[in-house]
């Protein structure tokens, strides 16, 4: 394999790999605008210049490849390829870049919702001038709508292409394009295709500079104020990795966060923009329980108590409804409460969308369908249209939340159960149908393992801390299920892991240590 | 080691005392016939030089909108972590996109260190002459965007202690103007 040095360091790389991959592998930073590892190399922002000896003229090191060289040409008789990242004059030609690229730029990071992670920015303060020598007027335009959640400030856009490139290769919608030549040019949609795709919002992400905006996020908050949470999108059974940017228990905005095993680079509007729906939410927060007039709130001592009652005296006929929008530990604990006998609702579905570039957003709304199968495994699909219902005295059921609504079949089941318990974050279609609701969490509070549909499990993390006296949703009936047994409680998630671990063969090497930012695919054996 | 030190032994002359209370009634007499230095606060009011730092003001352009962008420079520079600000989109065509929809300083936790001041790109947040902002109650010591901009209407022609009727000003600044 070719070994190319690069500075002082030698690194033996890939045939094929540009000088800017192995640079970036390596730690090395070399500034650059319009590589991006998902799209085509155009080498047109002219930032990544490097000094490659034997080259009269500097290189764009990300359409530079590291090729083989006959042995009898190779420098100092070993290397393929020798790199200067740090010569004078590469120095001197980024600062020329950075000027040239500042020309028109209003500098007006203070107004400017990229600031703080803008590679603008963080270059021109690196590598740039500290002083501008342009005495003209700028050019000014006028911002621009190129799709309903997508602003344009032509004024910072430094020409990349990566956002139209984003449009041909990965949504291959191809809306966006360069209008115009030189000094003229500018971003550009037609007025009769917007820009409103549902992978839109990945244009503002991979914008290097703040010229592309999502209408969600802007003038709402400082990048820096803000926390930032490795988790796992919940609104498809894909499972794209995002990191919830929140602050103050309030999440701002989703990110897609790299997983080459899952999403790569991007993630959906659907996921992006679906927190929004929890916030206007009245969250449940104590237990509640159906009398004469209607719910009243009670204690957890008391909810629990009465719940465990109604469970010994139910005998046999107990059964539990999963929920495939709950963590794979959730599932688990009630499996476990009722004794596997356990159904689940009809499932929440939508049309399944596939890009060229192999995105995928899932038909499934529900996010974990693949970890509750695998640890129900005697599950009953859409419960009450397949199951005898006058045998069943006990339900417990999780609620799968805010978008669920009930059909008369399910509805009319319910109300003849004796006893129903559901365990839900909000008075939803389903809560309603109770003889007492236990607060669990709602979709970002939760701490499990979910598996997408690919058969990775992934670690899901809490964004924004439990509400009120709502409890964790592995716990709750972890609670009932001891009680009932006479047995002892476990004490976290990582032993209800554990546990599941050893029921469940295809989880039994999964810990959260092991899981990291980028889960694990399962071993295969819970297909069996 | 050890170092001795030997004790002053006091003269027939030090014993006397009285020396040393002539000295020291000279002092007294000398300052007895200079210029006056004490001021008779609150009924006369100590003018600040230029570069006081005291209570914030939010400056406002000769039209009236208002200088901040909201861009919480300030508040990540504070030391103290005692600026709150919420931006929004501004309501002015003006070209300034931003603008603070809320902005409060909690004025007990500043150390009126002058760092808002310095960071701030728009010269929008200054530090006035104003010393005198006790208050009865904690909460009366937030002061929010309102107030800032009030303390600007106060204090941008002309030093606030300066002010002909200064005395009775301060009275108003300290209870309704937060
Ligand atoms: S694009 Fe970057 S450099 Fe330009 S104003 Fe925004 S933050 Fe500043
Ligand atoms: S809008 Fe952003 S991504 Fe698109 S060309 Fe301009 S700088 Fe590049
Ligand atoms: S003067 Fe210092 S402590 Fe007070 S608000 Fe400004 S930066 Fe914060
Ligand atoms: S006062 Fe100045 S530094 Fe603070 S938010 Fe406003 S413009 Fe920014
Ligand atoms: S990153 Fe190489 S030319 Fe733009």
């Amino acid at each position: 394999m070719p070994i190319v040095k690069i500075d002082d360091t030698d690194f033996t790389v890939e045939k094929g790999t540009s000088v800017l991959q192995a640079a970036l592998a390596n730690d090395i930073e070399i500034p650059h605008y319009c590589y991006h590892p998902a799209l085509e190399i155009v080498g047109s922002c002219r930032m990544c210049l490097v000094k490659v000896e034997g080259m009269p003229k500097l290189q764009v090191s990300c359409n530079t490849f590291v090729g083989d060289v006959p042995s009898d040409k190779k420098i100092d008789g070993k290397y393929d390829m020798v790199v200067s990242t740090q010569d004078e004059l590469v120095q001197q030609e980024q600062k020329n870049m950075l000027e040239f690229l500042l020309l028109n730029h209003p500098l007006d990071c203070p107004v400017c919702d990229q600031a703080g992670e803008c590679d603008l920015q963080d270059y021109a303060f690196k590598y740039g001038n500290a002083h501008s020598r342009f005495e003209e007027d700028k050019r000014v335009r006028p911002n621009e709508y190129l799709g309903s959640q997508i602003v344009i400030n032509h004024n910072r856009c430094i020409l990349c292409s990566r956002c139209v490139r984003f449009t041909r290769e990965i949504s291959g919608s191809s809306e966006l394009f360069v209008e115009a030549r030189g000094y003229n040019s500018k971003i550009s949609v037609l007025e009769e295709k917007p820009l409103d795709n549902l992978l839109a919002g990945n244009v503002a992400d991979i914008c290097p500079v703040g010229a592309l905006l999502s209408t969600d996020y802007i003038h709402k908050n400082r990048i820096w104020n803000l926390d930032k949470q490795p988790s796992i999108c919940q609104d498809c059974s894909v499972g794209c990795n995002v990191d919830v940017f929140h602050q103050k228990d309030q999440i701002l905005r989703l990110t897609p966060r790299e997983n080459h095993s899952v999403n790569k680079f991007f993630m959906c509007d659907k996921g992006r923009y679906g927190f929004h729906r929890f916030e206007e939410i009245e969250r449940l927060t104590v237990p509640m329980i159906m009398s004469e007039g209607g719910f009243i709130e009670t204690t957890w001592d008391e909810a629990i108590e009465k719940t465990v009652d109604e469970l010994n005296g139910a005998g046999k006929g107990i059964a539990g409804i999963a929920s495939p929008f709950h963590t794979n530990e959730a599932n688990f604990m009630l499996g476990r409460l009722v004794n596997g006998n356990v159904g689940t609702l009809p499932p929440i579905t939508s049309e399944e969308i596939n890009y060229p570039s192999g995105f995928r957003i899932s038909g499934d709304r529900s996010p974990n369908r693949h970890g509750m199968n695998d640890v129900c495994p005697s599950i009953v699909d859409d419960f009450a249209s397949a199951v005898e219902r006058k045998d069943i005295r006990f339900l417990y059921l999780l609620d799968d939340g805010i978008d669920r609504e009930l059909n008369e079949l399910w509805k009319g089941m319910l109300e003849k159960i004796d006893f129903v318990v559901v365990q839900s974050y909000a008075m939803t279609d389903v809560s309603k149908c109770a003889d007492i609701v236990l607060p669990g969490q709602a979709p970002f509070e939760r701490e499990g393992t979910i598996t997408n549909d690919m058969g990775r499990v992934q670690w899901l993390r809490p964004s924004v801390t439990t509400k009120g006296e709502s409890r964790p949703d592995w716990e709750i009936p972890m609670l009932i299920q001891s009680k009932h047994a006479g047995v002892e409680g476990l004490t976290d998630v990582s032993s209800v892991m554990n546990e599941m671990g050893k029921d469940f063969a295809a989880y039994s090497d999964i810990t959260f240590f092991r899981l990291g930012d980028q889960g694990l695919p399962l071993n295969g054996k819970a297909e069996e | 080691m050890a170092t001795i030190v030997k004790s002053y032994e006091p003269t027939f002359w030090d014993r006397l005392y009285l020396p040393a209370l002539a000295k020291g009634l000279a002092v007294t007499l000398k300052h007895f016939f200079r210029k006056k230095i004490t001021i008779q606060y609150p009924d006369e009011k100590y003018v600040p030089p230029d570069g006081y730092r005291g209570l914030h003001r939010l400056n406002k352009y000769p039209d009236g909108k208002i200088r901040c962008v909201a861009c919480e420079m300030c508040s990540a520079a504070c030391p103290a972590d005692c600026i709150h600000i919420i931006p929004g989109p501004s309501p002015w065509e003006d070209g300034k996109e931003r603008f603070p929809v809320r902005f409060d300083i909690d004025l007990l936790r500043c150390i009126f260190c002058g760092f808002c001041e310095m960071a701030c790109p728009e010269e929008a947040i200054e530090l006035t002459e104003i010393y005198d902002f006790s208050n009865y109650t904690r909460d009366d010591l937030l002061i929010d965007k309102e107030g800032l901009l009030g303390v600007y209407e106060l204090t941008k022609d002309t030093n606030y202690y300066s002010r002909p009727n200064a005395g009775q000003d301060s009275e108003a600044l300290t209870s309704d103007k937060f």
